[in-house]
């Protein structure tokens, strides 16, 4: 019975050790996500299958370098960052791999700068859905984001 | 006294300047009328006289541009639909494509439908776009096909403003304050024909 007794108790010694260290792991990640944040997530939504563009606030306010690489969506194939620019008199755009967000460091994809551009859309969506996209980061980091759809008008 | 004559002076000058010149970039010296040969977006051939009789405001650009070409229409949709109605009907917009294998008039007219009425996507033969950007002096260059097949076009970040006879008035750069643009587009669209 004693015997038993302490078997019981250390068999739940072992399961709290093991639930401390999965929170330790979980935490972390949590963590790091909570010390990004984003704000202010449009997307701009075009007729047909005109490309898109997303827009948003990204704040890092951990103390590392975050490197945002990319983007996913269901509702749509592919997801490209992009800049535009202008140049005498002419506008530009390139795709960009990866942005750098310092501690402490907040950037803005807006209009005429940094952008997701949305292509081929592979579900419905019309001005005032919400969209789900997922920020993808070097570390392996998934941030996900609900986008706001709407129309270029309203920008 | 002086200061009486000043004001005066200042005032008379403001008076001519505001009769004058444009707070964007005056080009009705340095550019010609509004003239092409293109294909409208219901799929009509067209020719530069036909949209005499408003004022026009044109941009070089292409559907497949997500950020740029629509941030720069809807802005102009805003200018627009802030107009009184009577002023609003005297003008319009004309999106000329610089990328036609893409934007054929079916895809030019569910795109322009997004911005207003007053806007009227217009495409062409390469040859035919590329003798509308010679005659207003703007270039358009095409980037490399991505693995989706996929290319981006460098095109004029300028608008272009006739009046109804289709002579050029003036250019609005990315740099032109919204303000200015926005008082000059008022001021076109206002003049009687």
């Amino acid at each position: 019975m004693a015997n038993k007794l302490s078997g019981v108790l250390i068999c739940r010694a072992c399961q709290g050790i093991a639930l401390s260290a999965l929170t330790l792991l979980l935490t972390t990640g949590v963590a790091q996500a909570q010390s990004l944040e984003v704000t202010n997530a449009r997307l701009s939504l075009l007729p047909g299958n005109t490309p898109g563009a997303g827009y948003f606030d990204l704040q890092n306010s951990g103390d590392e370098t975050v490197t945002l690489v990319g983007a996913e969506s269901p509702a749509f194939e592919h997801v490209e960052m992009h800049v535009s620019s202008e140049h005498n008199g002419m506008a530009h755009m390139h795709a960009i791999e990866s942005i750098e967000i310092g501690p402490g460091e907040r950037i803005e994809f807006a209009p005429k700068g940094h952008h997701l551009m949305f292509l081929r859309r592979a579900a419905p969506l019309s001005e005032g859905d919400k969209a789900d996209v997922e920020l993808k980061f070097s570390d392996e980091q998934r941030l996900p984001v609900t986008f706001d759809v709407v129309s270029p008008a309203s920008l | 006294m002086y200061k009486l004559l000043l004001a005066g002076l200042t005032t008379f000058l403001l008076a001519g300047c505001s009769d004058q010149s444009w707070r964007t970039t005056d080009i009705g010296d340095i550019m010609p009328a509004l003239d092409f040969s293109l294909t409208d977006e219901e799929g009509e051939r067209v020719q530069g006289e036909d949209y005499r009789g408003k004022a026009t405001l044109v941009y070089f650009g292409y559907t497949f541009c997500p950020d740029v070409c629509p941030i720069t229409l809807a802005r102009l949709g805003d200018t627009i639909r802030n107009l009184d109605d009577e002023t609003r009907d005297n003008i319009q917009v004309l999106f000329i494509s610089v990328d036609p294998s893409r934007d054929t008039p079916e895809v030019l007219k569910r795109y322009t439908d997004a911005f207003g009425p007053e806007f009227v996507g217009l495409t062409g033969e390469q040859a035919e776009i590329d003798a509308v950007t010679n005659r207003y002096r703007i270039a358009y260059d095409y980037g490399e096909e991505n693995e989706n097949g996929d290319y981006l076009v460098s095109h004029s970040s300028a608008v272009f403003a006739f009046d109804r006879e289709g002579q050029a008035q003036f250019l609005v750069r990315d740099s032109h304050p919204v303000s200015d643009a926005e008082a000059d587009i008022k001021r076109l669209a206002s003049q009687d024909g």
